[in-house]
């Protein structure tokens, strides 16, 4: 454990005869980092899959006559490549046509949490003072609100005439953007006292330029793991919710809900609950390493 | 720092307000009538629905209803639930339930999550960190039930039967702290992911620092710098997010206090919803509020600990 | 009126529990609970979730209330293996014309405080019950006896703005006590199957201790109630903080003393929790099993694994006057029957502890004919199809499938809806709420238009507890809107038959009806499943799906 201490990063030669922009080093980065490429390959083609599922499967799993009761439960074959669920219909044509609802959720309930999170955890953190105490105190009306039971009681008022996709969005990312906020916030405040920080101020940096140039890229670090390990959690959090009655229901089809219908069955047919929650992993795994990219590409030390 | 801590327990009351109504008004807004569902499935006598409006003040505006609660737990006074049980009798032994189990979990995610992510900064981008990646994964996308099932079968069935080792109690609290391990360890899936992936990050961003390479050109002992510098400057983010995760472990337990059989108040919570016991689901929020208030001021103060730029005036 | 929720059966259901005193059990006797015995023996442990109430006879309504006040109580009557009413308290059940009844009690009788069970314990308990201002869940019980309608005004305009009118009475005036050991009974009309109604929880008698001096039955005596059974409580039991009811035995019981000293009823809110701890040793009984151990059970418990058909039946409804197209009309509602596949249903989503229904009375109750249902309850997806088409059901729109959530019934909802979907091709909405209590508040104020799922479990073993309470116009638990004179002429007929036998002629007319008009649609008839650990032995279910509790013996 202790040699990798001494373990640096080789120092890179300098790059040459580009403008010295973060953003164009972060793209130019990114093209070369394998990680990248591999993530990118695997959001493009969990992408298609959302939008084309026919392109994966043969069965269109929207088609119920396709399920046949009789063979609920069965394990992996030629006909079933992941087997069938409780009901006999075909779990991986369930799954590819799950992609869509599953990813949309994850994917908007993260993008409005981060943005809103981001940007107020960061003018609290940057500000201090009576604005943090505003945006924190707001945060934490909502971060205090049991995250489950709050979804369960909005969805409950909200969606039970109107259930979809954008009810359950709106659920999770209601109680969910206080915690980036305050990850922010706390990474904003450490880098605040930075020497670079107080070097920029003191050569005239107006505070947008300064959040912009130095304390962003510095602190956007922890809010991007905390935003994709976000990500899996929301698709999984969007399973309880359709398991308690509210959110997303059949005959829509989304990872969550098939985790949720086939876990009291697991010991019998683990198959109809694995699949799913591979596919979960995946793209969360994919959004993870995405994220790692990104932010070795923009963490300034790294260069 | 005294004033400090005085400015933000008065700033706690506007968020307990903020809070309970939220919850109040949710609650308030579920479809159905609270006297209806008491009786269940027959119909409800209709001097005793009246009674009973009146006497919970059903009939008032959201807002005065509030006003009467607000009242109440000013004056240490919970409320009674429709089944005329006093609140403070349903909190009994439970509160106490949750807090064991959240606390267990608590120890659990930071043990086990913190060494998780510390050897994958250490060994980032060999075999140990990519296992450690993929078991992160495994236990955001594996439903607490399912965790929670295997774990009781295999330590609590399976270990007594075939061996005659009875350490892991099935369910209930009667083992004492090891009827918590089970169920500490399946509640703290989730945040055992979140804990690992916030140090891994953490760690490495503070191994590239200039203090920690200068510290190790002086030739400090590599344990040393460890300790003393990386770690304990990694730390902010970790202890943000256990602070916050304690009020997010108690109310989230439902599910791992069912297949426990552990009688908290997560599974309380949830059955006073299906019920629209306002008086129930609010007072249990204002608990958790308060100590979701507490759990984040100790962090903030903590902060100023753990790294000395930061001051509270 | 019991209407089955199968609030059991999952987690997040609005059955409060607690924490249980997992003890080795069986092991060592290491719980106090049995301290109030002293005996070294460990009591003898069983399943339950928590009662919904305080444990009063008048205010139960459940089976896991039902349960614990089994081995408190004794009633007037018990049942035979085949359901029939045998005396037990009564000495004697008799009426001339079904109306008018006259019970007289067996002489030696006791409290477990040590005062007689007279008619006026009896008397006081149902005046108690019957009461609509102490809004007990067994009120309905009390409906057929004259002078209820008095103490339970109807309100003029449901839940409008009129107030209801005032009970002009606070207790029945159908009960008189004759003299300590005799009482009589009038009904409002006649009912030849009343003696089969008087062994439930509702009819069991309170000692004068259960009333306070303002006459309302206190707390304490809701907590520990006194009562005249093989089993008496070792100390009171706080609902909703208590996880365990411990009783002991009561050894001054009249009948023969039950075979073990002590009883803890543990309380789980999850079947498949409870079923490790059986399987780990620390649970002996359990009087139901979730559909997922049913494989693993049958294997590995053998013996001790019990299957017998049990009094519940599941339909499918409709809102026949004021719902969607499809459920106005007698042939869709049939074609709607005929397309769904009741066998694999059964066998695949609850894998055997339902069975195919073919009838309105259930299998467990005299008057059950095996396949009455016939053509409208068998599985023909052509037929199905036909009938559907040519009574312009493709034009009747989406048919909506409402269930609670909190139930355990999606997966059978769901296979029900992809059987209309293919065979039918109609497009179908699955519809979960919450709670079963929104769906009935939507019935209540015919805003629901689709189909809704039912089930009922009887209250007392007659045909009539299958047809009169659900289907009769001014029943309460009529939640179809079903309204046929002829159907209420035959009940009327069989409830005065001179005896429940001779009625069920009459009984059966009145299913035949219900089987054309299929304002329900029967789909499946509930098993009991129970299981018990090897530590004990003799272990019997009634067909209230109860314990007989007193015959219990340690193996």
């Amino acid at each position: 454990m202790s040699d990798t201490l001494t373990e640096q990063k080789p120092v890179k030669p300098p790059k040459q005869k580009r403008p010295a922009s973060l953003w164009s080093d972060a793209l130019y980065d990114l093209r070369r980092s394998k990680v990248f490429i591999i993530a990118a390959v695997l959001i493009a083609i969990l992408v298609v899959m959302s939008i084309i599922p026919g392109l994966f499967s043969p069965v269109n799993a929207f088609d119920s006559s396709t399920c046949d009761l009789t063979i609920a439960r069965q394990g992996v074959s030629s006909a079933h490549w992941f087997g069938t669920d409780n009901l006999g219909c075909d779990t991986y044509s369930r799954v590819i046509y799950g992609a869509r609802i599953s990813i949309m959720v994850g994917v908007f309930s993260t993008l409005a949490t981060t943005l809103i999170g981001g940007l107020l955890g960061l003018l609290a953190g940057f500000y201090g003072r009576w604005t943090d105490t505003v945006l924190s105190r707001l945060a934490e009306v909502f971060f205090a609100v049991p995250s489950t039971l709050g979804a369960l009681l909005i969805l409950a008022v909200v969606g039970r005439d109107n259930a979809g996709i954008w009810t359950v969005v709106l659920a999770l990312s209601v109680l969910a953007w206080p915690m980036v906020l305050r990850i922010m916030r706390a990474a904003v405040m450490s880098s605040k006292s930075q020497d670079y920080v107080v070097a920029a101020r003191a050569l005239g940096a107006g505070p947008g330029r300064i959040m912009q140039r130095h304390i962003l890229p510095n602190a956007v670090a922890p809010v991007i793991v905390v935003a994709t390990m976000n990500m899996g959690v929301f698709i999984a959090a969007e399973a309880a919710l359709s398991f308690l009655g509210v959110g997303i229901q059949s005959p829509d089809i989304s990872w969550g809900l098939m985790i949720a219908d086939a876990r009291n069955r697991f010991l019998q047919a683990p198959e109809a609950l694995l699949f799913p929650a591979l596919f979960l992993s995946i793209t969360v795994l994919a959004f993870v390493m995405l994220g790692d990219a990104v932010r070795d590409a923009f963490d300034p030390k790294l260069r | 720092m005294g004033r400090y801590v005085v400015r933000r327990l008065l700033q706690a009351i506007p968020v307990l307000l903020g809070t309970t109504f939220l919850i109040f008004a949710l609650v308030y807004a579920l479809p159905g009538d609270p006297i209806q569902a008491l009786a269940g499935d027959r119909a409800v006598d209709p001097i005793f629905r009246a009674t009973m409006r009146e006497m919970f003040h059903l009939d008032d505006p959201l807002i005065v209803q509030y006003g009467y609660y607000v009242q109440g737990i000013f004056t240490g006074d919970f409320g009674m639930t429709f089944r005329g049980v006093p609140v403070s009798t349903i909190f009994e032994g439970k509160f106490q339930v949750t807090l064991n189990l959240a606390l267990m979990a608590l120890v659990i995610e930071a043990i086990v999550g913190v060494g998780l992510g510390l050897i994958a900064a250490l060994r980032r981008g060999k075999a140990a960190d990519t296992a450690i990646l993929a078991f992160t994964l495994l236990l955001v996308s594996v439903p607490t039930l399912v965790s929670g099932f295997v774990l009781q079968l295999v330590l609590g069935v399976q270990l007594k039967t075939s061996t005659g080792i009875d350490f892991f109690p099935v369910a209930g609290t009667s083992e004492g702290w090891r009827s918590y391990l089970l169920p500490g360890l399946v509640l703290a899936g989730t945040s055992i992911a979140y804990l690992t992936r916030l140090t891994r990050t953490s760690l490495m961003e503070t191994l590239r620092a200039d203090y920690v390479r200068t510290a190790i050109a002086k030739g400090m002992p590599r344990r040393r710098v460890l300790g003393r510098h990386a770690l304990r400057n990694s730390l902010i983010p970790l202890v943000t997010y256990l602070g916050a995760d304690l009020g997010a472990l108690m109310s989230g337990a439902v599910i791992t206090e069912t297949i426990f059989n552990l009688n908290g108040i997560g599974r309380q919570l949830f059955d006073s919803v299906y019920l629209s016991e306002n008086s129930v689901v609010v007072g249990i929020v204002t608990v958790l509020v308060l100590i979701f208030i507490a759990a984040n001021l100790i962090v903030d103060l903590l902060y100023a600990v753990l790294d000395p730029r930061i001051r509270y005036e | 009126m019991r209407v089955l929720k199968g609030a059991q059966i999952i987690a997040g259901t609005a059955v409060l529990a607690l924490a249980v005193a997992a003890c080795g059990g069986g092991d060592e006797a290491t719980d106090p609970a049995t301290g109030g015995a002293g005996a070294a023996a460990a009591p003898v442990t069983v399943e339950i979730a928590e009662p919904q109430h305080e444990l009063v006879p008048g205010n139960t309504a459940e089976t896991s209330g039902a349960e614990v006040l089994n081995a408190l109580f004794i009633g007037l009557v018990n049942y035979d293996a085949d359901k029939k009413p045998i005396n037990q308290i009564a000495e004697s059940i008799t009426s001339e014309d079904q109306t008018t009844w006259t019970i007289k009690l067996k002489d030696g009788y006791k409290f477990h405080d040590g005062t007689a069970v007279d008619a006026q314990s009896f008397v006081d308990s149902w005046n108690y019950t019957a009461n609509g201002a102490n809004a007990y869940e067994a009120n309905y019980f009390m409906g057929s006896i004259t002078g209820y309608a008095e103490m339970n005004p109807a309100d003029p305009d449901g839940d409008g703005p009129q107030a209801a009118p005032a009970a002009t009475a606070t207790s029945l005036s159908g009960l008189k006590v004759v003299d300590p050991l005799t009482f009589t009974v009038q009904l409002t009309n006649p009912f030849s199957g009343f003696p089969t109604m008087l062994g439930y929880t509702a009819f069991y008698p309170m000692p004068k201790a259960a009333f306070g001096p303002d006459g309302k039955v206190t707390a304490a005596y809701g907590e520990s109630p006194i009562g005249n059974g093989p089993f008496k409580m070792a100390k009171p039991w706080k609902r909703g903080v208590e996880t365990t009811i411990s009783m002991v035995r009561n050894d001054e019981y009249t009948e023969a003393k039950a075979k073990v000293e002590a009883i803890d009823f543990k309380i789980y809110t999850d079947l498949n929790t409870a079923y490790r701890d059986l399987q780990a040793g620390n649970l002996d009984i359990m009087d139901q099993l979730p559909a997922e151990v049913i494989a693993s059970a049958k294997a590995e418990l053998g013996d001790r694994y019990i299957e017998q058909p049990s009094s519940g039946i599941g339909y499918l409804g409709f809102p026949t006057k004021v719902g969607a197209d499809y459920a106005k009309s007698a042939e869709l509602r049939k074609a709607i029957s005929m397309a769904i596949d009741r066998k694999t249903i059964t066998e695949q989503v609850f894998s055997g502890t339902r069975v195919p229904a073919d009838d309105f009375i259930s299998p467990v109750v005299a008057g059950y004919r095996q396949g009455a249902c016939g053509e409208a309850c068998t599985y023909d997806p052509v037929k199905a199809k036909e009938l559907w088409d040519s009574n312009g059901g493709p034009a009747s729109g989406a048919i909506e499938l409402g269930y609670n959530a909190d139930g355990g019934h999606k997966e059978w909802i769901e296979a029900v809806a992809n059987n209309l979907r293919t065979n039918l091709g109609a497009t179908v909405e699955p519809k979960p709420v919450e709670k079963f209590a929104t769906i009935l508040d939507d019935l209540g104020a015919d805003k629901w238009k689709g189909l809704f799922r039912m089930a009922w479990i009887m209250d007392y073993p007659s045909p009539e507890n299958y047809l009169k309470p659900i289907f009769a116009a001014s029943a309460s638990s009529n939640y179809s809107g079903f309204n046929n004179k002829e159907f209420e002429e035959l009940l009327k007929k069989a409830d005065s038959a001179p005896t429940v036998e001779e009625g069920i002629a009459s009984y059966q007319a009145a299913d035949d009806i219900l089987l054309k008009e299929l304002p329900y649609i029967p789909v499946y008839f509930y098993q009991t499943n129970a299981a018990y650990s090897a530590n004990v032995k003799s272990v019997k279910i009634d067909p209230f799906e109860r314990i007989e509790i007193a015959n219990v013996e340690k193996a």
